[in-house]
């Protein structure tokens, strides 16, 4: 096979990707997606959580270690959390997971933090879009090939 | 600060530090110690709690960490702390653990007199067990001690030949071999009011400033941070879910590590709970996913899972790694891990007992870069 052949296949890859969406803010700016009719990738699997704060980086690990070729965790803005310090919290988290992904060297690009608003469906829709193409490029994780994790 | 010093009789280090530690103990100033002492068998030195002076035996320089003496302090202090003081002889990796667990509100200080011991390293229990030259562990070290020679070094922990750290901090009272001549003497220093209080009534003989030690420990840090260094850079390679996973392959997911991790202190570990007990056909199901997987399952869950949860206090004492019944050489893994992921956050564990864990804080006004484009 070319190389050009090759990168065609990876173009027309469908990413699969994992969303932990919080309850307050980025899952009803999901809902005002769907509800104002604005198109976005089917690509998103999404899970609703009451908090970004509450995602524990084994979620994430978990998602990726069973082949999801990407993780999106949304969040209330900061300053705006439901429970006042939970996406702070869950930004650290984050910086924790990525600095050992890194480390390891297991493809933090895969896994996306980003604060959406209720009232941002287009944000959302935008988003998911732009992870989309993101995963896409980088292609299938090759995580998922393993079976002996 | 308080300088004092033991002198050696007879070129008998253990011997020497006893006779200080009996008389501190029938002193009256604590009510017992906890100190390694050599099992009847002599085969293998544990951690002991003595109050009676005259069944004295112990052995601080006992090249060996058998388990963590920090989770030892918190099975004592966490539901009452003592009410008269108890001294505990301490390596600088389980003093640090220790001050973890003590921001992890798993265990107190009250009451409890940190003896801190400088570490010239441990030998894996095994090793320590069948030790196969034809001195006991100790003597086989004090003389590699005293030639200046690195020929115990083969028999180190892993963890042990790139500590970060053996000389102890936050110790009430050190121990120190470092700068001393030990075929003749020992440094005692006095780091703290409770410390300084205790060697006041000890016949001790009163020393000027260590300048000594302080040259010894300096020149003792940078060597370390030298080796760290050719370790971290030789371990760099260790990339990649190919590699990670070849890396893991023997883990039967036994949860030995987390037993012996003095940080891992959870009750109710996540990875022993109901969320891994499923019907059949989510296993089957998850079986559809890539065709096969392997069984026990989750084992490299559980390896970066609980890398996630404790690596910002791992103190890498590589009790993990003595723990693995199938030798992963774990500190391959949580050494390059605990570096990066302390320096992201400019943490610590051990250091300062007032810093927060860096996981329950947070400012508004950092990361800004993460979540936003």
């Amino acid at each position: 096979m070319s190389e050009e052949k090759k990168d065609h296949k990876k173009e027309d890859f469908e990413p699969k990707i994992v969303g932990f969406l919080c309850n307050w803010c980025s899952y009803a700016g999901a809902d005002l997606a769907g509800t104002s009719r604005i198109q976005y990738p089917p690509n998103v699997r999404i899970i609703r959580v009451m908090c970004s704060g509450s995602v524990d980086s084994m979620y994430i690990l978990r998602a990726l270690l069973e082949g999801a070729d990407g993780v999106f965790v949304g969040g209330c803005h900061p300053g705006d959390c439901h429970y006042i310090d939970g996406n702070y919290k869950a930004r650290r988290r984050m910086v924790l997971l990525e600095n050992i992904l890194g480390t390891l060297g297991l493809e933090k690009e895969r896994v996306w933090l980003r604060w959406i608003s209720a009232s941002e469906g287009q944000k959302f829709a935008d988003t998911m879009k732009e992870m989309t193409e993101a995963v896409r490029k980088l292609g299938p994780s090759p995580i998922a090939k393993h079976w002996n994790l | 600060m308080t300088h004092k010093v033991i002198k050696v009789k007879d070129n008998d280090v253990v011997g020497s530090t006893n006779d200080f530690l009996r008389n501190l103990l029938s002193s009256g100033k604590i009510q017992a110690l906890l100190v390694p002492q050599n099992t009847p068998s002599k085969k293998v030195a544990f951690p002991v709690l003595i109050s009676d002076p005259k069944k004295f035996h112990a052995d601080i320089v006992a090249p060996i960490l058998p388990a963590s003496t920090a989770t030892i302090v918190s099975k004592m202090t966490k539901v009452q702390p003592p009410s008269k003081p108890i001294g505990v002889v301490m390596r600088s990796c389980q003093i640090r653990a220790l001050i973890e667990l003590v921001k992890l509100n798993q265990a107190s200080l009250t009451n409890i007199v940190i003896i801190g011991v400088d570490c010239p390293g441990t030998f894996p229990i095994n090793t320590y067990t069948e030790f196969p030259e034809k001195k006991t562990p100790t003597q086989f070290l004090l003389e590699a001690w005293t030639k200046k020679s690195d020929e115990a070094e083969k028999y180190f922990r892993s963890a042990c030949r790139v500590c970060k750290d053996p000389i102890p901090t936050n110790a009430d009272i050190i121990l120190g071999f470092y700068g001393a001549d030990i075929e003749k003497e020992i440094i005692v220093e006095a780091h703290s009011e409770v410390g300084k209080n205790i060697l006041k009534e000890l016949p001790l003989e009163d020393e000027e400033e260590w300048k000594s030690r302080e040259k010894a420990v300096k020149e003792l840090r940078e060597e370390k941070a030298k080796k760290r260094a050719v370790f971290l850079k030789e371990k760099e390679g260790l990339k990649g879910i190919d590699k990670v996973s070849e890396f893991f392959d023997k883990c039967v997911n036994c949860h030995n590590c987390r037993q012996a991790c003095p940080i891992c202190y959870c009750k109710e570990c996540l990875f022993d709970s109901s969320v891994f007990d499923a019907e059949a056909y989510k296993f089957l199901r998850r079986a559809e996913i890539k065709g096969l997987f392997k069984m026990p399952n989750d084992a490299l869950l559980f390896q970066l899972g609980r890398m996630n949860h404790m690596i910002l206090s791992c103190v890498e004492c590589g009790l993990c790694e003595q723990a693995c019944p199938n030798n992963i050489p774990l500190m391959d893994v949580f050494i390059p891990a605990a570096e990066n992921a302390q320096k992201e956050f400019d943490y610590q564990p051990g250091k300062d007992i007032k810093e927060k864990i860096p996981m329950i804080v947070y400012r508004e006004d950092e990361f800004l870069e993460v979540g936003e484009k």
